[in-house]
C-alpha cells in the first residue's frame, strides 16, 4: 500500500502548488489552437489556445477541495441520522426510510437531479453530501447499536443527560473509528462525482480535470496530450484515493475485532 | 415464498411512492424553475406569471405532484418543456440505451463468470493477483476517464474504430455497429471489474468450504469440483451481481454516452438538466430509479430461491 500513499501524497501536493506552479494564466491564449506538444509549451495548446499544462496545473484545487468538502458535509449528516436511528427506534426508522430510496439513486442521477435545482459548485458539494450520507448512515447506525446498550450509555440517559451530550461524549467516540476509515471511501465517491460534474459541463466554470477531458475529446485527433494528461491524472488520483481508503478501512476493521 | 414476493413487491411499491415525491418535490421546491430560467432576465413579472400559468406552477405542490403521479401511473409521463410528449421523446433513447446496455450484459455474465472463478480457484496465486489488481484498478477508474483512455488508444493511436457514436437520424446504431464497440467496451469494463471481485471472492469462499476440500481428497478433478461443488454456490451470487450491475450500468450509461455521442438516455438526461427540462428529469430519473429498486428486489429474491437453507427456513 505504500506507493499508493506516497502517489496521494505526490498527487496532492501538486494539487496544492500547481497553480503557483503554472508557468500561464489558465484562462489566457498563448498560441495558436490545438499545438502540439514543444514550441508551445510542454503539453501543447487546447481548443481555444491556451497552455494545457496551466490549465491541468490549476485544475486540482477544485476537484480535491469540492470533493473534500462533500465528502465532510456528507459523513457529518450521515453519522448525526446514524446515531439518532441507533438510538431511536421508531424515530430512527422513520429517519432511515426516505435514505433507503436516495440510497437506491446512481449517484450520478443524484448529481444531475440536485445540480437541475442547484446549479454550480454548491449544488455539487450539495449532491455529493446526498449520494454519500445514506450509506454513512448505514455504517454508523450499524455501528452504534452494539454501543448503546453498553452500561454507561444507559447510565449516562439514566442520569438524564440529553440527547446530543450522550450521542456526542459517549457513543461518538466509540464508533469514531469505523467513521474516519468510511470518510475515505467517500471522498472516493466525491472525487468520481466532482469529476463527472466537471465531465457533463455542469462545474462551475473553473478548469477542472473532467471539464478538461471533455473539452479535450472533440480535438483528441489534432492534440492527444490535451485528452491524456487530465485522464492520467483523474485515473491516478482515483486509484491512490480508493486504495489508500481500503487500507484505512481495514486497519480499522482490526482495531475494532 | 409467495408470501415473501408479495411483500417485497409492496416494499417496492412503497419506495417508488417515496423516491416519486423526493424527485417531484427535491426537483420543485428548490430555487427556480424551467419557465422563468428559459424567458431570460429580460421578461417581466406579468410575462413569467402568464407562462407559469399556461404551465399549472400557479397550483398548489400537492395537487401538481397527484396530477403527475396520477400520469405517471397510466403511463403519461408529461410534456416536454419542448412541448413534445416526453413519451415521445423517451422511446428511441431508452431503446438504444437498453441496446448498449444489453449488449454489454451479455458479454459481462460469461466473461465475468469465466474470470471470477479463475481468479477464485487460484485464490493468492500469480493469475489471480493480476485479475485482482487489474479489477481494483478498473473499479476505481471513472467510467468516462477509461473509456477517454480507450479512444486515446483505439480510435486516436491505433485508429480502428470511430471516436464519436455518430447514428444517422432516425436509424438504429445496429445500422453502423462499429460506433458501439468503444460504448459497449467501456460499460463492460466498468461493470466486469466489480462483477470478477465479488464472484473470485464468492468463489474463493466456497472452494474453501470442507465439502469440496472432501471432494478434492476423494480425487475429483477440477471440472468435476466447479461443476458440482462450486457453481451451484456461485451462481445465486452471480446472478444477484449481473442484476445489479445491469441496472448501475445504465447509470454508468449516463457517462459513457456523453464520451462518445451516443444518441441514448444519458445524453438526453444530461441535455434535459442543462436546459432545465423538468418533466425530462424527472422522467427518466423515476425509470432508473424503478428499474433499480426491481433489480435489487429480484436479485434479493434469486439468492433466496438459489439457497435451501433460506428458502426453506432450516440452518
Amino acid at each position: 500500500m505504500r506507493p499508493a500513499a506516497v502517489a496521494l501524497v505526490a498527487l496532492l501536493v501538486l494539487v496544492i502548488v500547481g497553480p503557483v506552479l503554472a508557468p500561464y494564466s489558465p484562462t489566457e491564449p498563448v498560441g495558436p489552437p490545438y499545438a502540439l506538444p514543444g514550441e508551445f509549451g510542454l503539453l501543447g495548446t487546447d481548443q481555444l489556445g491556451r497552455d494545457v499544462l496551466s490549465r491541468v496545473l490549476a485544475g486540482g484545487q477544485p476537484v480535491v477541495l469540492t470533493g473534500l468538502l462533500g465528502a465532510l458535509a456528507g459523513s457529518v449528516a450521515g453519522a448525526a441520522v446514524g446515531l439518532i436511528a441507533a438510538v431511536r427506534g421508531v424515530t430512527g426508522a422513520f429517519l432511515m426510510r426516505p435514505l433507503d430510496a436516495v440510497a437506491a439513486v446512481p449517484p450520478v442521477l443524484v448529481l444531475l437531479l440536485v445540480l437541475t435545482a442547484v446549479p454550480g459548485r454548491s449544488g455539487i458539494v450539495l449532491a455529493v453530501a446526498l449520494a454519500g450520507a445514506p450509506l454513512v448512515a448505514r455504517v454508523t447506525a450499524a455501528a452504534a447499536a452494539p454501543v448503546v446498550s453498553r452500561a454507561h450509555v444507559e447510565a449516562a440517559i439514566a442520569r438524564g443527560e440529553g440527547m446530543a451530550w450522550v450521542l456526542g461524549r459517549e457513543v461518538l467516540p466509540l464508533v469514531a473509528g469505523p467513521l474516519v476509515a468510511d470518510a475515505g471511501v467517500r471522498f472516493v465517491g466525491a472525487v468520481y462525482l466532482v469529476t463527472a460534474a466537471g465531465f457533463l459541463g455542469l462545474g462551475a466554470g473553473a478548469a477542472d480535470w473532467g471539464q478538461l477531458i471533455v473539452e479535450a475529446l472533440p480535438g483528441a485527433v489534432l492534440q492527444p496530450a490535451a485528452l491524456a494528461a487530465p485522464v492520467l491524472l483523474v485515473a491516478l488520483l482515483a486509484v491512490s484515493v480508493n486504495l489508500v481508503a481500503d487500507d484505512v478501512v481495514r486497519r480499522s476493521r482490526t482495531v475494532l475485532a | 415464498m409467495i408470501r415473501l414476493v408479495g411483500v417485497r413487491l409492496a416494499g417496492v411499491v412503497g419506495l417508488l411512492a417515496l423516491l416519486s415525491v423526493l424527485v417531484f418535490a427535491g426537483v420543485d421546491l428548490l430555487p427556480g424553475d424551467p419557465v422563468t430560467s428559459r424567458l431570460g432576465a429580460t421578461a417581466t413579472p406579468e410575462h413569467i406569471a402568464e407562462a407559469q400559468a399556461r404551465a399549472g406552477l400557479d397550483h398548489p405542490l400537492a395537487e401538481r405532484y397527484l396530477d403527475w403521479a396520477s400520469g405517471l401511473l397510466r403511463g403519461d409521463l408529461g410534456t416536454s418543456a419542448t412541448g413534445r410528449a416526453v413519451t415521445d421523446v423517451l422511446s428511441d433513447r431508452v431503446a438504444n440505451s437498453a441496446l448498449l446496455a444489453g449488449l454489454a450484459l451479455a458479454l459481462l455474465a460469461p466473461l465475468s463468470l469465466a474470470l471470477g472463478t479463475w481468479a477464485g480457484l487460484r485464490a493468492g496465486r500469480r493469475g489471480d493477483r493480476i485479475v485482482t489488481t487489474a479489477s481494483l484498478l478498473l473499479v476505481a477508474v471513472p467510467e468516462f476517464v477509461t473509456a477517454g483512455a480507450l479512444v486515446l488508444v483505439f480510435a486516436i493511436g491505433l485508429g480502428w474504430l470511430p471516436a464519436v457514436s455518430l447514428v444517422p437520424a432516425g436509424t438504429s446504431p445496429l445500422a453502423v455497429p462499429e460506433v458501439l464497440v468503444l460504448p459497449v467496451v467501456s460499460l463492460l469494463l466498468l461493470g466486469l471489474a466489480y462483477a470478477v471481485r465479488v464472484i473470485r471472492a464468492a468463489t474463493a469462499a466456497a472452494s474453501r468450504s470442507g465439502h469440496v476440500e472432501f471432494a478434492r481428497l476423494n480425487g475429483a478433478g477440477r471440472g468435476e469440483l466447479l461443476r458440482h461443488a462450486v457453481l451451484p454456490a456461485v451462481l445465486p451470487v452471480a446472478v444477484q451481481v449481473w442484476l445489479v450491475t445491469g441496472v448501475g450500468l445504465v447509470g454508468g450509461a449516463v457517462l459513457v454516452e456523453s464520451v462518445f455521442g451516443y444518441p441514448g438516455i444519458g445524453a438526453l438526461l444530461v441535455g434535459a438538466v442543462q436546459t432545465g427540462d423538468l418533466p425530462i428529469v424527472q422522467a427518466l430519473a423515476m425509470i432508473l430509479g424503478a428499474a433499480m429498486l426491481v433489480a435489487l428486489v429480484v436479485a434479493d429474491l434469486v439468492v433466496r430461491i438459489g439457497t435451501p437453507t433460506l428458502r426453506t427456513g432450516a440452518s
